[in-house]
């Protein structure tokens, strides 16, 4: 119910404007860093106050140690060391050649010999190769977890057949950057276990192998990880973002930017999306209306070429003076089957699943997904999307037609809503704006016809109705 | 800053506009009328509390009927409403009321300058109803009624439509909100304005009431200036003692940065605004209070006749004082000529004469009505800046057609459809009109050209990315003003068709341009979560 939220919280103007700023938007006082308990110790337990802005620079030695000091603030809590409790971390191994067949413990590959290949192929085909012996793992996972647990693993992670859980590098890298994740290099690169491939999950003692091998440090990790199976720095930041919010993101079909649909029938650009106003009145009904029509408008004179559309003649009401002028012809959201999701092209195309942290996830079967994110990187694409890309963007959606209680009463709430709707994430070198986009079918709303026009009290343009 | 002002001046409808472009049309009632809600919602429940407080302090002293009536007396003065023992009426405000509105809903009952006739129905099983059908086509055929064509005439220079017609500007502003007054923010209302600023006429125009807050905002961010400086320049002298006094000045002033006491007095906007608000208020209730002494002494009677006390804000104006030169200058009032005259959009006047025949427009060199199409031919070319000559042909894009489209595809849904050069976008919807509620969606227009024809050579691939494109930060930017004015943004592509090889009349060409509407506006996904 982003709508109801929204419309509720729009309804004054003191909470309008405090939405609008932000404070996340505003540069921050880091002299609050000083303040944090943290940092110094546990007993202060006042809150941090905002002091006054300055607008301009003045000769003032106030001004300037403000400034500095503000500036230690912030490099004393950027200089603070992160300590996280290797007790509640979990150990995790990389593996560059993905869950493909090598990555399969030793003897796992010699039960089932047919399936494997030889290691030094599978590099090429990680691409392109259907996904492995674990039916869930993606070829794109290449980190795998021998001993998950830990809450992380509900919404993240693919379990292959033995039980090891499989993580995306935007989810290895993720939990690595938050402290809850040990990334070791395999043995097959640091050479320091005694088996060729990757170190076995639980056919060994664990614990030798936890202590031979080698951390990876997190710089390390992101060299590794980022730029791997599509991967890029923007689409990592959108979901490390979401996801310290609290959200749920799994990979959509339309990650991968090379695939395409199957069938490239060309469906789209079809004109039965658009309303044909002037031929609307074909067929015997369309008869018998021109022919009422004629008796009720004796000296019809409408004419599209020169006269004016609505004619000289006796109009009976404005229902019938809007009717006729409707000559544009607009489009109609639900007239258009849902199209492929790989239709479409590629920065405009949706790589993101997300559900709200209160949407019940089970990883094996998940549910229709409560918003759909397409990453735009602004220094690739500088341009705002065409109809072209923004309508198949969009039409790669389900319809979510504005239902409800409230959205029957509220025409400004329908309209915002709209019948699909994505979220744009517009990336420009690290500034992250969310933008929802929806198909607004203005021409389903003939606001002529309703007679609930505002009256009164303009508030902020959402109107209510005055209790009497 | 320049940035941002380029991008807004990028927007598409402003710069082939330029008469335009100096005057911002639109709302006429912005935001005085929020504020003032807000003033008497605060006025309100400080008295009405004040009230119930005295009241219940009466009856637990049991006090005589006589002291009850002159406390109650008291209480209504300071009040400002009469009051009746033990019930609470509707709260009311308590500075001098707002003359009425006019009649907003019968002045603009019609949603455009075109008539109708409404014909009763005809229902079967009552043959009355067949003869008041009858009887009402015969008054039609013996009388038919008449439409009134309007007529203006078309300003090369500006290249805008010019209406002096009195009767027509009315009718044309109060059916459908067309047009805007050329010495008016919306409304054609320069005479009216004029006579209240001679003190002609009672009662004060939004233009005046935005002045006057402007003024006072202005003001007080002068005197927050004078103030920012009278401390810089205090805290200067104050450095400067301490480096004359010796070493300790450099722990005397980190202690100064550390500690947050200083920059918490210092002047805020906010801060005067609430300072003289209280004071104004006090001064309203000391007044009240002065009158209704002073009245006490004449007869409880006259106090709930006049509720309405000298009040402070009153005295700014110096329409009380000409109040008695009213009658004197009747004759005044006819030396006043209006200098102002309509001005119509070349979308709307186009959208008058093609789609609803209410106008006509002459030509000012000939004085002969232009015909629909040379019209149409006309408003196409000056849509160029400068001028496309006679001799070269028109495109399929040009700016006329693509804004015509969408604002002929929104009128044709009920919306009043006015510019939007103020907010940086091209249209703002209305629902019904600008007087009755703001508008909340404002429209930007961005051609499409997803016709294959504009694929097929370089040329046409060039011009047709040339055309669409529009930057990220250009949308941002539009996004962001249109959230502060809270308004919904709303992104109108218009699908181009490619050039046609027949020459089609004007329906035919406007039926093949295609419009579809996107909704944008800022995802924050703190506020999702649930």
């Amino acid at each position: 119910m982003a709508d109801a939220d929204e419309d509720a919280v729009r309804g004054t103007a003191v909470e309008a404007t405090q939405i609008e700023t932000d404070l996340s938007d505003e540069t921050q006082d880091f002299r609050l860093l000083n303040h944090l308990n943290f940092l110094t110790d546990t007993s202060s337990s006042s809150l941090p106050r905002r002091g006054e802005k300055d607008f301009e620079p003045n000769p003032t030695l106030l001004q300037a140690d403000v400034l500095s000091s503000s500036r230690q603030a912030m490099h004393n809590a950027l200089a603070h060391p992160r300590l996280h409790n290797p007790k509640n971390q979990v150990i995790a191994i990389y593996a560059p050649d993905g869950p493909g067949t090598s990555a399969s413990p030793p003897h796992a590959s010699s039960q089932i010999s047919l399936n494997s290949s030889p290691p030094s192929s599978t590099k090429e085909q990680n691409t392109v190769k259907p996904p492995g012996r674990g039916a869930m793992v993606s070829p794109d996972a290449c980190v795998y977890v021998p001993n998950p647990k830990g809450q992380y693993f509900k919404s993240m992670g693919q379990a292959d057949r033995k039980g090891v859980v499989w993580l995306l590098p935007e989810e290895a890298l993720y939990l690595l950057e938050r402290g809850s994740l040990n990334i070791r290099w395999p043995a097959s690169i640091t050479g320091g276990s005694t088996s060729s491939g990757p170190d076995e999950p639980g056919a060994q003692s664990s614990e030798d192998d936890d202590d031979l091998s080698i951390p990876m440090s997190l710089q390390a990790a992101y060299t590794c990880l980022i730029g791997r199976g599509g991967l890029t720095l923007e689409r990592f930041a959108v979901f490390s973002s979401l996801k310290r919010i609290g959200y749920a993101i799994v990979r959509a079909p339309g990650w991968n930017d090379s695939r395409t649909a199957d069938d490239s029938s060309d469906t789209h650009d079809s004109p039965n999306a658009y309303t044909q106003p002037l031929l609307r009145g074909a067929g015997l009904a369309g008869i018998f209306g021109r022919i009422f029509k004629w008796i009720n408008d004796p000296r019809c004179t409408s004419s599209l070429a020169a006269g004016p559309v609505i004619g000289y003649g006796i109009h009976r009401s404005y229902a019938d003076i809007y009717q006729k002028l409707a000559l544009i012809p607009w489009y109609d959201p639900t007239l258009t089957p849902q199209r492929d999701p790989l239709d479409t092209t590629a920065p405009f195309r949706i790589i993101f699943h997300v559900y709200k942290p209160s949407t019940p996830i089970k990883k094996t079967a998940l549910p229709t997904p409560d918003f759909r994110i397409a990453v735009i990187n602004t220094r690739e694409h500088d341009s705002i999307p065409t109809l072209d890309q923004l309508g198949a963007l969009l039409e790669s959606t389900p319809l979510d037609v504005p239902r409800g209680e409230k959205m029957e009463r509220h025409l400004y709430m329908r309209l915002r809503h709209g019948y699909r709707n994505v979220i744009m994430v517009v990336v420009d070198q690290g500034v992250t704006s969310f933008l929802r986009v929806a198909d607004a079918a203005f021409g389903k709303e003939r606001i002529y016809e309703a007679a609930n026009a505002p009256m009164g009290a303009k508030k902020g343009g959402n109107y209510r109705k005055k209790k009497r | 800053m320049l940035t941002y002002f380029s991008e807004l001046k990028g927007g598409y409808a402003t710069i082939e506009r330029p008469e335009l472009a100096w005057s911002l049309s639109g709302n006429p009632l912005e935001k005085n009328c929020a504020e003032d809600s807000l003033d008497r919602t605060c006025q309100t429940r400080v008295t009405s509390s004040h009230c119930s407080r005295l009241l219940a302090m009466a009856r637990e002293t049991d006090m005589q009927p006589s002291h009850l009536k002159a406390t109650m007396s008291a209480i209504e003065s300071a009040a400002g409403y009469p009051l009746e023992a033990g019930k609470s009426h509707p709260p009311r405000a308590a500075r001098a009321p707002r003359p009425p509105r006019p009649n907003y809903r019968n002045i603009h009952r019609f949603p455009l300058p075109v008539n109708v006739h409404h014909v009763p129905s005809v229902i079967p099983h009552n043959p009355l109803s067949i003869i008041s059908v009858a009887l009402s086509y015969l008054t039609f055929l013996v009388s038919p009624p008449h439409q009134k064509v309007y007529s203006a005439c078309f300003d090369s220079a500006t290249s805008s439509v010019h209406v002096t017609d009195e009767k027509t500007i009315r009718a044309l502003w109060e059916m459908g909100f067309f047009g805007k007054g050329s010495l008016s923010r919306s409304e054609p209302n320069w005479l009216e304005q004029e006579k209240k600023r001679r003190g002609l006429m009672g009662g004060s125009t939004v233009e005046e009431a935005t002045r006057k807050r402007r003024a006072e905002r202005r003001q007080l961010k002068l005197e927050r200036a004078r103030h920012e400086k009278l401390a810089v320049e205090e805290r200067l002298r104050v450095e400067a003692a301490a480096r004359e006094s010796g070493s300790q000045s450099g722990l005397h002033v980190v202690e100064a940065a550390d500690s947050t006491a200083t920059p918490a007095e210092r002047f805020s906007v906010k801060k005067a605004m609430e300072a003289r608000f209280l004071e104004r208020r006090q001064q309203a209730m000391q007044n009240r209070e002065a009158a209704s002494s002073s009245d006490q002494q004449q007869s409880l009677g006259d106090l709930t006749n006049s509720p309405s006390s000298p009040s402070a804000n009153s005295q700014s104006l110096p329409v009380s004082e000409h109040t008695d030169h009213i009658l004197d200058d009747d004759l005044d009032l006819d030396t006043i000529e209006n200098e102002e005259h309509l001005q119509l959009s070349n979308e709307e006047t186009f959208f008058l004469v093609y789609a609803l025949g209410a106008l006509s427009i002459v030509d000012r060199a000939s004085n002969a009505i232009i015909p629909t199409p040379a019209l149409f031919d006309l408003l196409r070319r000056h849509s160029y800046y400068p001028r496309r000559p006679e001799n070269r042909p028109l495109e399929v894009d040009d700016p006329f057609m693509i804004s015509y489209v969408v604002y002929h595809h929104f009128r044709s849904l009920g919306w009043v459809v006015r510019s939007g050069v103020k907010f940086g976008t091209d249209y703002l919807l209305y629902n019904r009109g600008p007087v009755f509620s703001h508008a909340e969606f404002a429209v930007i227009i961005i051609p499409s050209y997803s016709h294959q024809f504009w694929s097929s050579t370089e040329a046409l691939k060039r011009h047709a990315a040339d055309k669409q494109s529009r930057s990220w930060w250009w949308l941002h930017c539009v996004n962001r003003v249109q959230a502060q004015v809270k308004k919904s943004l709303v992104i109108c592509y218009v699908d181009i068709p490619p050039p046609s090889e027949v020459a089609a009349d004007v329906g035919g060409q406007l039926n093949r341009y295609r419009v579809r509407e996107f909704l944008l506006r800022r995802w924050v996904p703190n506020r999702t979560r649930d």
